[in-house]
């Protein structure tokens, strides 16, 4: 008698073999194959004393919570392309303000040149209020972005080590956006906010140019250099400046005052 | 597709955020088994199960309203388990692992009671040892197959290759497993 192989004996466990009839009718007749059969089953048998820990009912509430702000993030991927756009835009209003305003300069100098010589507050804020709010808008959804990302990393157990592949691609999108208003906030002589947004850059760069998990250690100097420069403090009070500006008639930017 | 599935996915799709959150809610627990026996470690099976649900959602518009989304999900959960399991080298201890627990299992016991515990203790390290010499396709293959009940030809489909390749694969776990375990289960036979 030919005897069933191991993989036939297997299959049939699974109910995956080709004629069933057959395998039963042989291990029926067949001591050995009966033997061999029931090795392989008390094997399988004892793998399902591995146990898995159960999750309580509240579990999927859990996974919820912590997966909804991250969810948002992607949603709003399109909203900061667009936003993107908008600075970028703005931008070229600015410089195209100025640079009509330097043209009117060279034919009226005495109106908007101060005595130092050096462009006068009205060359910095030609642009209308209306432009100003957009821009506060766009600032401060960079500003709490950021602000959730930090906190992500500041927040982590970095005994653990942390995992940011995921945020690769929105901290690439907020080192472009940053740049973006870091030079329109050192243009308009803002330096207040474009310190707060250079400080920031390194450390959004880091987070996008990250291959693969960051070790315990990796992790931790990330939270030292978060920690030491005090940047959630400095993206909040700023943030909480440019929102408050949201709202409020455009006033006159002055040096080392947020006017964004 | 269960009906409700595919009104919730379908609600989903449009921008509906609660819809998605019923999906999460309703999902996460077979999503974690799964990527627990995958992983072995409880900490990397919440990760999956996050991963899991976070490529879902941007892949929502990718998903197929004729097909199963309780399977569609499952593939992803097993990809993202793959991935963790590859970006790890396969260097972790994928089940086991609680040094406080190894430690116990160590220790000299007279209560017959304690013994039982520390020899099904043993016996997991064992099974977790076992699991842990076979590939990831090997892994993968029996996991849905012994613990998932997923049919052969959908294991082919999930692991990109064919039935027949997909039952050998299986074969292969069963057999390395069996090699591992045998020893032990002529002892615990004894024993118990």
């Amino acid at each position: 008698m030919q005897h069933l192989t191991e993989q036939e004996l297997v299959l049939h466990h699974y109910h995956d073999e080709d004629s069933p009839a057959a395998v039963t009718q042989h291990l029926a007749a067949c001591d050995v194959c009966r033997a061999e059969y029931g090795s392989i089953q008390k094997v399988l048998a004892l793998v399902d004393e591995m146990p898995v820990p159960e999750r309580a009912g509240g579990y999927g509430e859990q996974v919820w919570s912590r997966l909804r702000w991250k969810l948002g993030s992607t949603r709003r991927r399109k909203t900061w392309r667009s936003a993107l756009a908008a600075a970028a835009v703005l931008a070229i209003a600015f410089f195209a303000g100025q640079w009509w305003n330097a043209r009117s300069g060279e034919r009226r100098p005495s109106a908007v040149l101060t005595s130092t010589g050096q462009p006068g507050a009205a060359a910095l804020h030609n642009t209308p209020a209306t432009q100003n709010r957009i821009l506060f808008v766009v600032v401060t959804d960079h500003l709490d972005s950021t602000e959730r990302m930090l906190l992500q990393v500041a927040n982590a157990d970095a005994k653990l080590g942390l995992d940011l592949t995921s945020e690769r691609g929105r901290a690439e999108e907020l080192v472009a956006s940053n740049r973006i208003y870091r030079q329109t906030a050192e243009q308009r002589g803002d330096d207040r906010l474009a310190s707060v947004l250079s400080d920031l850059e390194p450390v959004l760069q880091e987070i996008a140019h990250l291959d693969g998990k960051l070790s315990p250690d990796e992790a931790a100097s990330l939270q030292k250099r978060i920690d030491s420069k005090g940047l959630l403090f400095k993206v909040r009070v700023i943030s909480a400046q440019t929102s408050g500006q949201e709202t409020s008639p455009a006033a006159p930017p002055q040096k080392g005052m947020t006017s964004l | 597709m269960q009906t409700t599935d595919a009104a919730t996915v379908s609600r989903a799709r449009a921008g509906d955020s609660d819809a998605f959150r019923l999906l999460v809610e309703q999902h996460s627990r077979p999503v974690f088994r799964v990527a627990y026996r995958m992983t072995g470690n409880e900490h990397d099976a919440d990760d999956v199960v996050q991963e899991t649900f976070l490529r879902v959602y941007r892949q929502l518009d990718r998903f197929q309203e004729r097909a199963n989304f309780g399977t569609w999900l499952h593939r992803i959960a097993i990809n993202c388990a793959l991935d963790l399991l590859r970006s790890r080298g396969r260097i972790d201890r994928h089940y086991g692992g609680d040094p406080e627990e190894a430690e116990m299992t160590g220790a000299a016991s007279t209560d017959p009671q304690q013994d039982r515990l520390l020899l099904s203790a043993e016996l997991r390290d064992q099974v977790a040892a076992a699991m842990e010499r076979l590939s990831g396709n090997e892994r993968t293959a029996f996991v849905l197959r012994h613990f998932e009940g997923m049919p052969v030809e959908e294991i082919g489909k999930t692991l990109g290759i064919q039935v027949n390749a997909a039952k050998h694969t299986i074969f292969r776990a069963v057999r390395k497993l069996r090699e591992s375990l045998e020893p032990f289960v002529r002892s615990s036979t004894c024993n118990i």
